[in-house]
């Protein structure tokens, strides 16, 4: 009985496998240049390619397990050891179970925009004002807690 | 046994190239590959573009302005910050030092 249990188990794993490792091929194309670069797109005398910075992660994980049963009172006396481990055994498998999960996640964020027109190439950069604003504003929290604490020690010294 | 390159991989490679007008503008990128026994992160970005013209190649770097200026914000937080702190410790240690500017004890 607990050999089908784990066959069943080692099979079911397999095919969840191979669901995940297309997964992470499929994820890992993150990793290719075309995963940075847009289509060019042309309008009149220019060609346009947006270049954007591609993050992606992700991670599984799978378990497998059975509940110990403990030989209930008086039964090592009454059945024989066979029968015991027999009923033991079945008992396991009875109470095994598997289980498997994962997670992932991307995001991109354009960097840049490359302009392919008659007189050259040019690359003009793509500012992100939230993430400067955030970390202008993460800044100025710091520095202003620092004075604040300055001051606050200036004070106490003064006393 | 593994190696560590098994697990992390810095690459460059280029895409496919883009023809416009006289010129051939082959795009470049930079990917970080983590592949952990379960799990993997990849980090990809933009790192130039290299330009042909008639058998001439030149590179123009793609700069990420964004990660710059953070950054730079970064640094000079932590500059202010640090400064503040070894004043705060000098204060604390010579409280009548005038050379310190604290004030006398």
């Amino acid at each position: 009985m607990i050999e089908e249990a784990t066959d069943a188990f080692l099979t079911q794993t397999a095919q969840r496998n191979e669901q995940l490792a297309g997964m992470l091929t499929k994820i890992l194309v993150a990793a290719q240049p075309g995963a940075v670069y847009s289509e060019p797109v042309t309008k009149g005398a220019y060609t346009v390619i947006m270049a954007s910075e591609v993050s992606a992660g992700g991670g599984f994980g799978s378990g497998f397990g059975s509940a110990r049963t403990p030989p209930r009172p008086g039964e090592r006396s009454q059945v024989s050891q066979a029968a015991q481990a027999s009923d033991h055994t079945a008992e396991q498998a009875a109470n095994s179970g598997s289980g498997m999960g994962g997670g992932g996640g991307s995001s991109g964020r354009p960097v840049a925009i490359v302009i392919i027109g008659a007189d050259g190439v040019r690359v003009r950069p793509v500012v992100d004002v939230t993430k400067v604003a955030l970390a202008g504003v993460t800044v100025l929290g710091t520095v202003a807690a620092t004075l604040w604490r300055m001051r606050a020690m200036r004070a106490r010294a003064a006393k | 046994m593994r190696r560590l390159t098994d697990h992390i991989q810095w690459r460059t490679m280029s895409g496919q190239p883009v023809v416009a007008h006289d010129l051939v503008v082959i795009p470049q990128s930079r990917a970080l590959v983590l592949r952990l026994p379960h799990g993997f992160w990849v980090w990809n970005r933009p790192s130039g573009v290299r330009v042909e013209q008639r058998g001439r190649a030149s590179d123009l770097p793609i700069v990420d302005l964004t990660r710059r200026i953070q950054l730079g914000l970064l640094g000079v937080g932590m500059v202010i910050a640090i400064v503040g702190a070894v004043r705060i410790g000098l204060r604390s240690r010579y409280p009548g030092d005038p050379q310190r500017k604290g004030t006398p004890a």
